[in-house]
This record gives C-alpha cells, structure tokens and sequence, in this order.
C-alpha cells in the first residue's frame, strides 16, 4: 500500500519534470524566446561539464561546497545563540519582557537591508557573509524556541518537580524536549533563510560559490551559466529541507503530530 | 487483630484558599481539617468543581495554603517533594520519554543508582501489566495504558504519600472496572498511604477505607465515612449497595 502510493508520488514528479523540460524546448523552438534563452541541451551539457570543467576557480563541486560551508556556518551558529536566546525568553518573564520587543522589531527588517552595515562592520570578507547569514535565521530560531519554550505544559513541569527535578533538570528534561518541535520548524525556515542569504551575500561580492556563478553569468552575458546556477540552487535547496524534515522526524519521533 | 499503634503520617489543619484574579475572588476551600494514618487509602469525595483539585495540588506543595497548614510527620509542606508522589487527571506523562523513561525519570533526576533503578521499574512495570511495552512512546498507549504508567512512575519514586486526582476520570466504564481492581491490587501488593479524589461514589466505596465527603464549592468537609467492607469488594453485594445508599443520600444534603 504505502510503496504504492510512493511510487505514485514519483511519477507524478517525473511528470511534471517532464512538462517543464517539453514547455522548454516548446519556448526555445517555436517562439522569439529563442533569442534570449538557451535551450535545454547547451544548459544540461554546460551543468554536467561544470562538475569536471572550472567555472572560475573552482568546479560545481567546490562552488557547491563554499556555499554550504558558508550556510553551515552561519546556520550553526544561529541554532545554538537562537535556541539559548529564545528558551530563556520562554521561561523567563524577564528576559522576556527585555528581549522579545527587541526581536519583534527587527524581524520584519529582511536581511538583505543589512548588507551595508554588516560590510562596514565586518569587512568585505567572510565574517560579513556569516553575519547576514546568521542574522535572519537567528532571528527565525529566537522566535520560534520561544513559542515552544513558553507554551510548556505546567503539568508537565510540575509533575516533574513533584518527581525531584530541580530547576536544572526541569529545564534539560522539561522544557528544551517540550519546545523540539517548535525548535525544529524554526530551523526549518532558518535552513532556507540561510540558503538564500548565503546566495545574496555571494551575489553582493564574492568570488566563488552558487550565488556567483549566477553573477558571473550576468557580468558575462552567459544565459546557460544563470540558468546552471538557478538548477543548482533549488536542487541544493531542496535537499537540504528534506535533510532538515529527516532529521526532524528521527528526533522528535515521540510527537503526536508527526 | 492488629495491636500496631496507628501513626499518623499527613496531617491538614484547618486549610483554606481563595484565588484572586480578575477583580474576583473566588473562595474555594473552607476550613478542612483531616488527618490520614500510614497506609490508609482516603477517597475524597465531591462534586465536579468543588475544589478537589485544588486541595490535592496544596497537598502536593504545588500550590499555598492561604490559611491554615498541611504538614507531613510534623514537617510542613512548603513546595513539591519527591516523598509525595502524584497521578494526575490528564496524564501528565512526559511524551518524549518511553514508558520506562517516565517511569525511572523520578530516581533519575535525584541520581539514584542506575541498576537499582532498573530493577524497581522492571518489577513496577510488571506490576501493573505493561510488560512488553517499556520501549513505547505514551502517544501509541490507550488511556487505561496511560494511567498504569502514571501509577508505576508515582510508585517507582517510591513517595510515603501517593495523591492520586481522578486518574480515571477520563476511562470508560469498562476499563474503569478494571483500573479499579488493577489499583487495589497493586495497593495491597506495595501498601502505601494513598489520597484519592473521585466524583464517582462506587469508585469510592471499592476503594476506600474512609470516604470524606466533600460540599459544594466552597469545599468543606460534610461528613466521614470508615468503609469496613473486607477487600476485594463486590460492586453488587448488598453491604455495598446500602453505603451507597447512604452516602447518596448525604451527598444529596449537601447540595
Ligand atoms: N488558579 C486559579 N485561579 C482562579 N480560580 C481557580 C484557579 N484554580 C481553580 N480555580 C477555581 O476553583 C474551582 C475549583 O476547581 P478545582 O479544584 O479544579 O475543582 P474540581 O477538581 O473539584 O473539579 C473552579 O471553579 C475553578 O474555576
Ligand atoms: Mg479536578
């Protein structure tokens, strides 16, 4: 049954690929398109030759990985401050009564308006990257640790208290569990914040990774190249959001809503 | 005959409690005053929103006396203690732990030893019949299940008190029956001094040896009752049928 319904899944994927790749070669065949985008052959062949072939200085390969290394970092370090930030704003009165106004305010600023502060502080370089990188996600893995964080059962806690647990064990056992899922869909949005920060960034000045390529094709007039890197980007996308839901599902397998 | 003299163990003098909130309050325990004896199971006994709940969690420490004071041996009760263990309405089970990691959680946070663990919540599993399903998560459990592991978590903590607020409020009848004779058993197995809240009378004659009839809210106590029916107690016999009789009639004073 289950296998079934899969392999339908799948086919209708193939289908629409291939009702995608047929409105392609209809565009570039029986229209003017022709004249200003490439067609699926010369896009498809420079993609696969990118892997073995430097576009710049590296391959599709080392484009790929300074992307993601430059994600990783910034999703790394937006994980750990916004999950410790956003907790303590959920079970904190306090702190949340500091921080949240705070937060409420910047998250509607969108990353990108951050670019020239974060270049004038950090520099050209990486450190300006991962900033506006972390920034939005941080903000995104704040807000949601502290939903999850704030809406924690009281029976919960108390019945943990009334076990033994002290405020220690009461927030490793209790709380950070109880706010998983919440956490979770925070770093789910965080993960695709931070991929496309990562391309704006790379897009703003950069000389290498996916954002790049698409930059370096415009500056060249290489349609094939924007359009081998737009590919790139969503294939990478979505593997990522798909790794993130796996490893959602595997930790928080005790939900209900799962 | 036992000649052991009876200890007292939990005492409640005089206890009161309003809540304020809201430019309101609402006065909810009036002037209760009991005392339990080690290894007494104590039904209290009310209507729905008399202040059951509330009196079991200033029981627990989870919630202040406004007036008056509850202590155990003597030593006033302040704030949760791991010595009173509690089953709850709603299961209050922990759902990211397995039913053995909610029943060892109380040992675990006080750092006992993690073999000697083990080995009480084995035998506490098998006690209330959920052998096989250590590894589960309480989402795949039914709620008969649940409460089993609310049991076995509040006993394997081992507390000298064991408040338990309607755990089978929210069971059907059938399992009910069956929760009821399960608990009793496991009871007279770990004898151990148990408040019980219940709004169900037959509930409370299977179960108690004394019955404290709850008023309306605000809750005070109408009137006692020492059930001497020798244990397990038959829901039809005629003994059991006049108490209830009895209490019903009491109850319907009160009202
Ligand atoms: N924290 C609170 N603040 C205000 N009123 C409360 C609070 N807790 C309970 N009450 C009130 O006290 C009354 C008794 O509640 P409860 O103890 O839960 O009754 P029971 O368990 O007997 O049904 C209810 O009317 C409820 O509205
Ligand atoms: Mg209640």
């Amino acid at each position: 049954m289950k296998k079934a319904v899969q392999l339908e899944k799948i086919g209708w994927v193939v289908f629409d690929l291939l009702l995608l790749l047929l409105g392609w070669i209809f565009l570039v065949t029986c229209t003017s398109a022709k004249d200003t985008f490439p067609d699926p052959v010369s896009v498809f062949s420079m993609l696969f030759t990118s892997f073995v072939k430097p576009i710049g200085t590296y391959t599709m390969w080392g484009h790929i990985m300074w992307s993601l290394y430059r994600v990783m970092v910034g999703f790394t370090l937006a994980s750990v401050t916004g999950i410790i930030v956003g907790i303590a704003m959920g079970s904190s009165k306090i702190a949340e009564a500091i921080i949240k106004p705070i937060f409420e305010f910047l998250r509607p600023i969108p990353p990108i308006a951050w670019i020239p502060l974060a270049i004038l502080w950090f520099g050209i370089d990486e450190a300006s990257k991962y900033f506006i990188i972390w920034l939005g996600a941080f903000i995104n893995v704040t807000l949601n640790s502290y939903v999850g964080a704030s809406r924690t059962d009281e029976t919960l806690i108390g019945a943990a208290r009334m076990l033994g647990a002290g405020k220690r064990k009461v927030f490793t056992r209790i709380i950070l569990p109880a706010s998983m899922p919440q956490i979770f869909a925070g770093l789910q949005v965080a993960m695709s914040s931070c991929w496309m920060a990562v391309l704006v960034a790379e897009m703003v000045r950069s000389n290498e990774g996916v954002g790049w390529i698409i930059i370096r094709g415009t500056d060249t007039g290489n349609t094939a190249q924007i359009i081998v890197g737009m590919i790139t980007i969503g294939v990478i996308g979505f593997i990522l959001t798909t790794a993130m839901s796996w490893i959602e599902r595997k930790v928080c397998s005790w939900n209900t809503t799962l | 005959m036992e000649h052991n003299a009876v200890k007292q163990i939990l005492s409640c003098r005089d206890v009161s409690k309003t809540f304020y909130g809201d430019g309101k309050c609402t006065e909810v325990i009036r002037h209760i005053d009991f005392d339990v004896t080690e290894n007494e199971f104590v039904v209290l006994f009310g209507p729905g929103q008399c202040g059951k709940t509330t009196l079991i969690k200033m029981l627990a420490g989870l919630e202040e006396c406004e007036e008056g004071s509850i202590s155990l041996e003597n030593e006033k009760i302040t704030g949760p203690r791991p010595d009173l263990g509690v089953v709850y309405q709603t299961t209050a089970l922990f759902p990211w732990c397995t039913v053995r990691g909610n029943i060892e959680f109380g040992p675990k946070v006080r750092n006992k030893d993690k073999k000697e663990t083990r080995k009480r919540a084995d035998h506490f599993i098998d006690l209330v019949g959920l052998k096989g399903f250590e590894d589960s998560y309480p989402k795949a459990l039914s709620g008969g299940m649940r409460q089993r592991v609310g049991i076995a978590r509040a006993y394997c903590n081992d507390p000298r008190v064991l408040l338990m607020d309607e755990p089978f409020g929210h069971l059907d009848a059938q399992t009910r029956y069956m929760m009821e004779e399960a608990l009793e058993n496991i009871w007279q197995k770990e004898k151990r001094t148990v408040i019980f809240v219940t709004n169900n009378i037959e509930e409370a004659i299977y179960l108690a040896d004394r019955i404290i009839l709850l008023t309306n809210r605000p809750a005070s106590i109408k009137q006692e009752f020492k059930i001497e029916l020798p244990r397990p107690r038959d829901y039809v016999s005629p003994e059991f049928l006049k108490l209830r009789e009895i209490i019903t009639q009491a109850m319907d004073a009160t009202v």
